[in-house]
């Protein structure tokens, strides 16, 4: 629609252009023909009455010397120098301006001086004016006939010859007159004259250039009844009127005059100006139809080009909505999901992204039964390169962490590792924490980020605030330093990005540590979830509905008491029954907590674990088997589950071994189930999910 | 498990100290072979606990010498050997010192 429009826009433009130049052009074409014209006719008035003047000055000349002076003459004798001379009228006039001898009676005795139209005759008496020469005008005494009239003086200006022509006589005289001057006369560069007998139509002349094409006007194509033509030299000053002919073939602009019997045809072909401005309008309309046409193309192609734009723009946003969706999505993947409840610890964890997905990511997951690795970090940047960063910064994280278990370490290798692979030159800060759930101990490392804070029951809120390391992925040879602080029963510590601390208000005023501080310490139990729960609604109220730059996440994590299970597998092997003991020893021996619920109870755990798995290794074809150890605490004492894969096995089902027999009488199997028996509290056997359970508990009470 | 082994006029003296269980058991069976034994006596002063593997390595020695008419004396066990060796009827076994 809008390219017709463009199309028809520069078409209306185009003709527009050439109607204008057509018009200016015709114009100015119209004017030199006019003037071509004007000038020629006065050029054609002035040489006629110059040829007529000059013949008829030869013929009062001639009379002026045959009379010799100003005297009488009969009239007889007067027509007969009249006739010879070939003239109409003859006149001798006295110095006093007195008509002494003329061929025309009515002539004699008239006084010059008495009459105006022939008063400027008499300045040929002043003795230095040697002609005085009138127009044709209609004749005094005979108004239907035109006349002209010449005198010429006497030597010393002694009285004067007048001469008088009518025009019927010119008529015969005419084509001797102008002979053939009309046939090599041009009218500007292509027009023409042409004279014919008014009467007959027959030419006298023909231009050259069109001899012997026609003998009539109007074989050369006049034609009469369109012409515009008019009585010339009436003032010796019109011009006529311009009129159109077809002569010779050839359209004409033309100005015809009647004179002496005959018409005077003055013809400009039309092309002599009007072929200049068909070949300009010809030339510009080519021109700029070149001009047009490359400029309607070029603008057409402009919109084209805009729409696509605008398309591709609007392509383009649709993409980076896309592009947000896919990060949101990436990031959403990212982080973990919730773990199972745990006894020992609570983690609570929450993000909200920004519009334009920021880098934000958490990440908690356990290194073993009694580690958990926990950590808040942020990539600089927004979109899909940050999510896309954050991806393999947290997955590079983790696995150090996993490997290496030191948060340091493993910030110090994932350093080396995003140094060198950092196309987009992106960073991110992390504060990365290991909580030992033995002891309470949290080991960080801290690279660049905004220090946590640590809420105890008893003290109010406050940030640890310790060294940190450079930013991650900035300083290839960064070093990072493990730091710890102790969590007691029941403390937590919280960590957050930014976004939280530069939330903004309406005012433009940052939310801030205070208000970070203020609005933890609000919390009675420093629950996890109250607190990233008491801290995203206080952000929320404080930046309420405005739109946050930034992507916020908040950590709490929550120690609540040491593990009281450990559960590990081993193979049906003497190196696997080796390494259960290592295990009991371990786990009886880590904590003060535990030690008090364990004591003494050391070595008759370790003789039930040496019987059970004893049982297992050589007689169940297990290709595993695991034990879970828990403390309890009312009554205090141990609980072990031993399982495994073998072949069902009830111990307990079988008869034990007669101990009163001497030893030489003994069987020695069977001894071991019954120590079990024994030594513990209670000792149960189930089979499920095709494993044998044997739980065994043993109180400080047996 | 550390096993302190000496043999003065026929009778074999093995200082148990440690645990004395399955997985160290075989090297107390084999610390037993001993030529010109005619007795021996188990010090478990410094074992911690003893596990059925143990105790079969106590009825084996007590084979082995009962046919030289040798006996197998078990020395300053602590509560918990103690204990195993009465629930396990051994104690009557074992002469006990």
């Amino acid at each position: 629609m809008r390219r017709l429009a463009i199309y028809l826009a520069a078409a209306s433009l185009y003709a527009a252009m050439l109607a204008v130049t057509w018009s200016i052009t015709s114009r100015q074409a119209w004017e030199k023909t006019q003037s071509q014209l004007d000038f020629s006719v006065r050029d054609l008035h002035n040489t006629l009455a110059g040829a007529i003047d000059t013949m008829l000055s030869h013929i009062a000349s001639t009379a002026v010397r045959h009379v010799g002076t100003a005297h009488f003459i009969p009239m007889d004798h007067m027509k007969e120098i009249a006739k010879e001379l070939d003239i109409d009228e003859l006149c001798i006039i006295s110095r006093e301006g007195i008509v002494i001898s003329s061929n025309d009676p009515h002539s004699i005795d008239v006084d010059m001086t008495s009459i105006p139209v022939l008063e400027e005759f008499m300045a040929l008496t002043n003795g230095t004016t040697t002609t005085v020469s009138q127009p044709f005008r209609p004749h005094a005494n005979n108004p239907q006939v035109r006349s002209k009239y010449l005198g010429a003086p006497f030597p010393g200006g002694d009285g004067y010859v007048q001469v008088g022509l009518y025009e019927g006589t010119l008529q015969k005289m005419l084509p001797a007159v102008l002979g053939s001057i009309f046939d090599e006369w041009l009218l500007g560069n292509t027009g023409f004259f042409l004279c014919a007998d008014r009467t007959t139509g027959k030419l006298f002349s023909n231009p050259s250039r069109h001899r012997n094409e026609a003998k009539t006007l109007a074989e050369a194509g006049y034609d009469v009844s369109t012409a515009s033509e008019r009585e010339f030299l009436a003032d010796g000053k019109a011009t006529g009127v311009t009129f159109v002919q077809t002569l010779f073939g050839e359209k004409c602009f033309c100005r015809a005059f009647l004179f002496a019997g005959h018409r005077f045809v003055a013809a400009l072909p039309k092309r002599e100006f009007f072929g200049t401005r068909t070949m300009l309008v010809s030339v510009l309309s080519v021109l700029l139809f070149g001009v047009l046409a490359a400029f309607t193309l070029s603008l057409d192609r402009i919109f084209r080009d805009s729409d696509r734009l605008k398309k591709f723009y609007a392509a383009e946003d649709e993409r980076r909505a896309k592009d947000m969706e896919i990060a949101k999505t990436i990031q959403d993947s990212a982080l973990p999901r919730p773990l199972p409840d745990s006894p020992c610890f609570r983690i609570e964890a929450a993000m909200q992204t920004a519009r334009e997905v920021g880098g934000d990511f958490y990440d908690y997951f356990p290194l073993d039964a009694t580690h958990l690795a926990f950590l808040v970090a942020d990539v600089s940047g927004k979109g899909i390169t940050a999510a896309l960063y954050m991806m393999t910064a947290k997955t590079l994280i983790k696995n150090k962490l996993l490997a290496v278990r030191d948060p340091a370490a493993a910030l110090t290798e994932a350093n080396e590792e995003l140094c060198a692979n950092n196309p987009a030159s992106m960073f991110l800060t992390a504060w990365v924490g290991v909580l030992d759930l033995e002891s309470g101990i949290v080991t960080f490392a801290n690279a660049g980020h905004n220090p946590p804070v640590m809420i105890s029951g008893s003290q109010p809120a406050e940030y640890v605030r310790k060294m940190s390391g450079p930013l991650l992925a900035f300083l290839d040879d960064a070093k990072y330093a493990a730091q710890t602080v102790k969590l007691g029963i029941g403390d937590a510590l919280f960590l957050y990005t930014d976004g939280v601390t530069e939330a903004m208000d309406e005012k433009g005023e940052l939310f801030g540590e205070q208000r970070t501080l203020d609005a933890l310490n609000a919390v009675e139990t420093p629950d996890a979830h109250a607190l990233c729960g008491v801290v995203r609604s206080v952000v929320a109220a404080f930046s309420e509905g405005l739109q946050q730059a930034d992507d916020m996440t908040v950590l709490a994590v929550r120690y609540l008491r040491p593990p009281t299970v450990y559960s590990r597998a081993f193979p049906p092997t003497q190196e696997g029954i080796a390494a259960a003991s290592r295990f009991l020893d371990d786990v009886l021996g880590k904590s003060a907590w535990r030690e008090a619920r364990v004591t003494g109870l050391g070595s008759t755990l370790h003789v039930i674990l040496d019987e059970a798995c004893s049982n297992i290794v050589k007689h169940s074809g297990a290709t595993d088997f695991t034990l879970d150890i828990e403390i309890m605490d009312s009554p205090s004492g141990v609980r072990i589950t031993f399982s495994d894969n073998g072949t069902a096995y009830d111990p307990l089902a079988h008869l034990d071994p007669d101990t009163t027999l001497p030893a030489s009488e003994r069987a020695i199997g069977g001894l071991g189930i019954l120590m079990i028996k024994k030594m513990a509290s209670s000792v149960q056997y189930h089979r499920s999910r095709s494993r044998n359970f044997l739980v065994v508990e043993r109180t400080e009470q047996t | 498990m550390t096993i302190e082994k000496s043999l003065v006029d026929g009778k074999l003296t093995l200082k148990v100290s440690g645990r004395l269980d399955t997985n160290t058991s075989p090297d107390l069976l084999a610390a037993l072979k001993c030529d010109g034994a005619t007795s021996v006596e188990f010090d478990f002063a410094d074992l911690e606990y003893i596990s059925s593997a143990g105790l079969r390595v106590l009825m084996a020695a007590q084979r082995s010498v009962m046919e030289g008419n040798g006996k197998v004396t078990i020395a300053r066990p602590n509560e918990m050997v103690r204990g195993v060796l009465d629930m396990t009827g051994l104690s009557s076994v074992f002469e006990i010192v």
